[in-house]
């Protein structure tokens, strides 16, 4: 036995549990998945028990218990996963052609001067407008619902994606302009391996804000102009009075936006590789 | 392999000739660079010093071909500058490697836009080229995983081999630390002079100009001007050793002194920036005569 420094004497042992607990919550992102889960029980506990205490308001919201309940039943039914199938599919084309003819505009934009003063005002006109405020104009312009959803969800992706497109493609540091002049650059150089790449930054970042977007319009428009999906069965949900139900289609959405996010991170962190920590 | 030259050695001379630039319209202008002539000699190191603020920046800008004159003429080996080129390399204080490239896709990127070497040859010199600067193992990363004085000699070896005719280097040491700044001016003393490559170097540090010039041209406060040049004669290959010598002291105080005469000129003029400076080469020269 080694002599023990007489600071530590008075300290009171830990049982080996604490200490083999803050070991692991110590170790790498143990903590955080320990707190995240703590939060998310915590909420589901205050909400089903804090209904007795009289908070007011609450009592015409179901409790976890009968979501629960609701869920199970939703979940085996066809409509559910049907209502999942549309409404992933409506964000994905929607999503795609907003980056489709957003990132390639973007650039043109960013890259001609006299493009931008052309075409700009009219973007800053139309920005403004809320996607949602597009829906009678869509359904009308449209020839299926399909259609006019899908447009409403392109629209909410749409102008975030070429506004980061072109703020990227436009302030890229002028010393790798010119050192990739220097270097002997063909005009095609310079786009495909110096503005391109140097855009790609600020383009996931658009991405990342698009989708959020992309479904935020996606339950608007199949709340008002949609007969299936997920924003749909929400409403209808609440028209037949089955709250319950109308709770598991809101985390369901918000399951389908954080799935999506995570996509985008994950094609970030691949398409901007020299991005990651070291 | 170690002993055979990567660079050229058909370097070229630089001459600026009676060179104005200034900004702003024709109301209300900014003179930065006034009646500015100067030549860096074929082969030679050529160490432009000034205080910062005083338009060095600018020149190098103009001599790269990234900016047009207002008035003048700058030639290589007689043929005006007129456009960035790969004859005309610059190495800036801050990093302009590709972030989203590789170490070797950068020391690529030159030989791969302009399709003169062989994909084959390119890669054997860009690979001889970053052992020689001695970042072969970190041929995979990223430059930001590089430390700054790797970056700096990432950022040479991708200016090298392209075989410039005249290399630019604006401040291209500031805001390393001490220690790293004196080997990486080692470093380039040393590539140097197994190369003899025209190189013009800007710098406001009175030691590093010494130690790797062989022509110290100082520049006047700003609207710049050459205001003298100096032969550093001190024999090659040199090291830090050389900042023992007598010669040396002689010389620094030479140089301080054409930079007093431009003080007083400064203080009344609103050159903030060039009073600094002046201020704190008075404390070097009061240190190095006593």
């Amino acid at each position: 036995m080694t002599a023990v420094p007489s600071t530590r004497l008075h300290r009171p042992p830990r049982p080996a549990f604490a200490v083999g607990m803050m070991r692991w919550l110590r170790a790498g992102s143990n903590l955080e998945w320990a707190l995240a889960i703590i939060s998310i029980v915590g909420l589901i506990l205050l909400w089903e028990y804090a209904r007795p205490l009289g908070v007011p308001g609450l009592e015409n919201v179901p409790p976890p218990s009968e979501v629960i309940r609701a869920s199970a039943k939703l979940l085996s039914s066809d409509i559910y996963w049907q209502a999942w199938g549309l409404s992933l599919r409506r964000v994905a084309i929607g999503f795609l052609a907003a980056q489709i003819l957003g990132v390639p505009l973007g650039l043109a934009l960013a890259m001609n001067r006299t493009a931008l003063d052309t075409i700009f005002p009219v973007v800053e006109i139309l920005r403004p407008i809320p996607p949602v405020a597009w829906i009678p104009v869509a359904i009308i312009f449209w020839p299926t619902r399909e259609l006019s959803v899908v447009f409403i969800v392109f629209l909410g992706a749409f102008w975030i994606v070429l506004l980061n497109t072109i703020g990227g493609a436009g302030s890229i540091d002028v010393n790798y302009r010119r050192a990739a002049q220097s270097l002997g650059s063909m005009p095609r150089d310079m786009f495909w391996r110096i503005i391109l790449p140097a855009t790609i930054p600020s383009i996931v970042i658009g991405m990342a804000v698009g989708m959020g977007l992309a479904w935020e319009m996606l339950v608007a428009a199949e709340m008002v102009a949609g007969n299936t999906g997920l924003g749909y069965l929400l409403w209808q949900s609440f028209e037949i009075n089955a709250i319950p139900q109308c709770i598991v289609c809101m985390v369901s959405i918000g399951i389908a936006g954080f799935l999506s996010s995570e996509i985008i991170r994950q094609l970030g962190r691949y398409a901007a590789p020299w991005q990651r920590q070291q | 392999m170690s002993g055979s030259s990567i660079w050229k050695g058909a370097t070229a001379e630089v001459v600026v000739d009676s060179l104005y630039k200034s900004y702003g319209d024709e109301f209300n202008s900014k003179l930065v660079i006034e009646n500015c002539s100067l030549t860096a000699q074929k082969g030679r190191f050529t160490v432009l010093i000034g205080p910062s603020g005083c338009g060095k920046t600018t020149l190098v800008n103009l001599i790269a071909g990234y900016e047009r004159p207002t008035r003048g003429r700058i030639s290589v080996d007689g043929v005006e500058v007129r456009a960035p080129s790969s004859d005309r390399l610059a190495v800036f204080q801050e990093s302009a490697l590709f972030p989203w490239m590789s170490v070797f896709d950068n020391v690529m990127y030159g030989p791969s836009v302009q399709r003169k070497l062989s994909a084959v040859q390119a890669k054997e010199e860009s690979t001889a080229l970053l052992a020689r600067v001695g970042l072969l193992e970190f041929r995979d990363k990223y430059p930001n995983q590089l430390s700054g004085g790797m970056q700096r000699r990432a950022e040479l070896a991708r200016a090298l081999i392209n075989k410039p005719d005249v290399l630019l280097m604006d401040e291209p040491f500031r805001g390393l630390d001490a220690m790293t700044r004196q080997l990486m001016q080692e470093y380039l003393t040393h590539l140097f002079e197994t190369s003899a490559q025209t190189i013009l170097f800007v710098t406001s540090e009175i030691d590093e100009a010494i130690l790797l010039a062989d022509t110290l041209i100082v520049l006047s406060r700003a609207p710049a001007s050459t205001k003298a040049v100096f032969a550093v004669d001190f024999s090659r290959p040199r090291g830090i050793e050389i900042f023992k010598s007598a010669r040396y002291s002689d010389l620094k105080a030479e140089i301080l002194d054409t930079l007093f005469e431009e003080a007083a000129g400064a203080f009344s003029s609103a050159s903030r920036a060039y009073a600094e400076t002046v201020e704190g080469y008075a404390l070097q020269r009061s240190r190095t005569s006593s």
